[in-house]
């Protein structure tokens, strides 16, 4: 991995990234919201539900990149404004996915993270034309790539001049299909070995499943993640994609309380060096 | 054309039909000021004459005449109301007319095509007054304005600080990617200059940011977006594709109201005009005065001589009012250093 000039971890410094009241990098951030922007009232109920559960930010999708071209593709521009209503009433800035070159300058208008998913990992022109925003790009690792790709497509965006990439492991497909996909954590700590970029994950893509979302979460923080990225949908049997991986409004609260226990446990635990230093030996 | 379309174009012609009477009450409000007694049976009986000569089968002149009579009788009862009339440049929607209704809620907006127009308008009576903006926490002074404030006989009267909140209209149905140019007021362009250089749109002068609203409904350029108020966007039928694009939230604009009259009243704020004689220091030599009385200057603008370049004319604002001996002494002293040194009046000043 010589060729990793920007996105190599140097001298232990590591980057930390805020947004609104959060810092990935320094202590342990929650993204949530539904998978797609539906309506206004939709959008903003949940996001009212999941600050009052003690997220840290809102996701939602205005462009879906779906597997079938007659499945719902997004609101678009409206959903971005929709978004931006959700952040007024709840105060949480929020990510959204951006699909094609043309809508970037237009979704870092609205939004306060971008996010590249996991399908457009190696699309190089929409990677370098996020590189030239000013906003912080939430980097999804590709279902089949591997680390060392993985975090060349970082420096892509960095070697455009924007330093403000946060990693995030959503999954990678292997033989089983019990999960949607297999949840790569041995990758957080390994990407903390070889980067100073933040790195949270996606326990939802990750596993597809709803029972499996709070242990893998759980496990996230465990690894050493710099947060999580949950869908999230106020009636998921209504919703209009990934209605079987979403979680409730309540089931979310409980997962945000083990969370933060685990991460202050964490916390106190990486307080004591002598402790950390026997960890890595 | 299927009854829900035909229903479609009645109620566009309604709309029609209520902005000209808006435009027509505007133009007899306007007509009002010209003439000393309101009843003109003369005029009237030509109005009559000029629209029935216009009746067909199926539009009668008696119908004709009833509508006319009636709006005659409108035009008269509002004429006699003697409400005020404000001149603004642009058109309705423009940020102008915001200022002005912030002065009062019985002011009528009336728009003008030029600056000149709404000074030269004010001081041949026939408004009775003009709200123009002066400067703006962006983009800085509006030359045009205070070019004309160094020149007229008019008196300032008042001031407001209006928020301004740009938005980025386009046509409804059209994708606002394929935008290319943006139409708008020079000064709204300069207010948004960050946001149109992200999104690499070009920017052309318009001379109304509302007036540019009404421009892009009637050509229906898909390529094209106006920045705009959120009030002209509703008054064309135009979509907003972003709010707030200035460059920074705290835009705002303070605007003056222009008057024959000076104020009057208790008063906390003043603005003075005059040009220096040009020597070394002399511009100086009046700050020092001011200074020494400790008078605060809340602003200074110079603004080369149009009618002689080599010279500049000065205009200060200072907070201070008329019976406060400092202000008096201080004026009686910058008067006997300048040259055309004239005072533009004693107002309340905004409280922001």
């Amino acid at each position: 991995m010589t060729n990793l000039k920007l996105v190599r971890l140097q001298n232990n410094v590591r980057t930390t990234i805020t947004v609104g009241g959060a810092t990935f990098g320094d202590g342990f951030v929650i993204i949530a919201g539904p998978c797609s922007v539906e309506n206004a009232d939709q959008m903003i109920g949940t996001a009212m539900a999941v600050k009052e559960a003690g997220a840290d930010m809102l996701r939602g999708g205005a462009f879906k990149p779906r597997t079938s071209p007659y499945a719902f593709q997004g609101l678009g521009l409206q959903g971005l404004k929709i978004l931006a209503k959700a952040r007024e009433a709840s105060g949480l800035p929020f990510a959204t996915e951006v699909l094609d070159t043309r809508d970037v300058s237009w979704v870092a208008e609205f939004a306060d993270v971008i996010q590249i998913g996991a399908r457009n990992m190696q699309n190089f022109s929409l990677l370098k034309e996020v590189g030239k925003i000013r906003k912080p790009v939430l980097l999804k690792r590709g279902m089949h790539s591997t680390l060392e790709e993985w975090l060349n497509c970082a420096e892509y965006i960095m070697n455009e001049g924007n330093p403000q990439v946060i990693l995030c492991e959503r999954g990678i497909r292997s033989f089983e299909t019990y999960t949607r996909n297999t949840l790569d954590l041995s990758a957080v700590p390994a990407v903390k070995e070889l980067s100073h970029l933040p790195v949270i994950t996606d326990p939802t893509h990750g596993t597809g499943r709803v029972s499996l979302i709070h242990p893998m979460s759980l496990a996230s923080v465990a690894a050493g993640a710099d947060g999580l990225i949950v869908e999230v949908h106020r009636n998921p049997a209504e919703a209009l994609s990934d209605k079987d991986q979403a979680l409730t409004p309540r089931q979310f609260a409980s997962l945000v309380a083990d969370v933060r226990a685990m991460e202050s446990f964490r916390r106190e635990h990486a307080a004591e060096p002598a402790a950390a230093e026997g960890g890595r030996a | 054309m299927n009854l829900p379309e035909i229903r479609s174009r009645i109620d566009h012609l309604d709309a029609q039909i209520v902005g000209l009477l808006h435009q027509r009450m505007e133009y007899a409000l306007q007509a009002g000021k010209h003439k000393e007694i309101v009843l003109d049976a003369g005029r009237e009986e030509a109005i009559l004459r000029n629209v029935t000569s216009m009746s067909s089968a199926m539009v009668e002149s008696g119908f004709l005449r009833t509508v006319f009579t009636a709006l005659i009788a409108e035009s008269r009862a509002l004429q006699e109301k003697r409400l005020r009339l404000v001149a603004f440049q642009g058109e309705h929607g423009a940020w102008s007319e915001t200022a002005v209704h912030e002065f009062g809620s019985a002011m009528v907006a009336i728009p003008c095509f030029e600056f000149g127009d709404v000074f030269a308008g004010v001081e041949k009576g026939e408004f009775d007054f003009g709200v123009v903006p002066v400067e703006n926490s962006i983009e800085g002074s509006v030359n045009e304005v205070n070019d004309l404030l160094l020149e007229t006989s008019l008196q300032i009267a008042g001031e407001v600080v209006v928020p301004i909140h740009h938005n980025l209209l386009a046509l409804p149905g059209s994708d606002h990617r394929e935008i290319r140019a943006v139409y708008s007021h020079p000064q709204a362009l300069a207010q948004c200059r960050a946001f149109l250089s992200r999104n690499r749109l070009e920017p052309r002068p318009f001379y109304d940011t509302a007036g540019a609203a009404r421009w892009l409904r009637h050509e229906g350029q898909k390529t094209a977006g106006v920045i705009a108020s959120g009030l002209a966007a509703a008054i064309h039928g135009l979509e907003i594709v972003k709010e707030r694009i200035e460059d920074h939230p705290d835009n705002a604009t303070r605007f003056v109201l222009l008057s024959r009259e000076p104020a009057g009243g208790t008063t906390d704020k003043c603005t003075v005009a005059f040009t220096t004689r040009n020597r070394v220091g002399a511009l100086l030599d009046i700050l020092r005065i001011f200074a020494e009385q400790k008078i605060n200057l809340t602003r200074i603008e110079s603004r080369p001589s149009r009618k002689d370049p080599g010279l500049f004319g000065f205009l200060l604002d200072f907070t201070g009012h008329t019976d406060d001996p400092a202000v008096a002494a201080a004026l009686d002293n910058v008067r006997s250093l300048t040259v055309r040194f004239k005072i533009l009046g004693f107002y309340t000043g905004a409280s922001r």
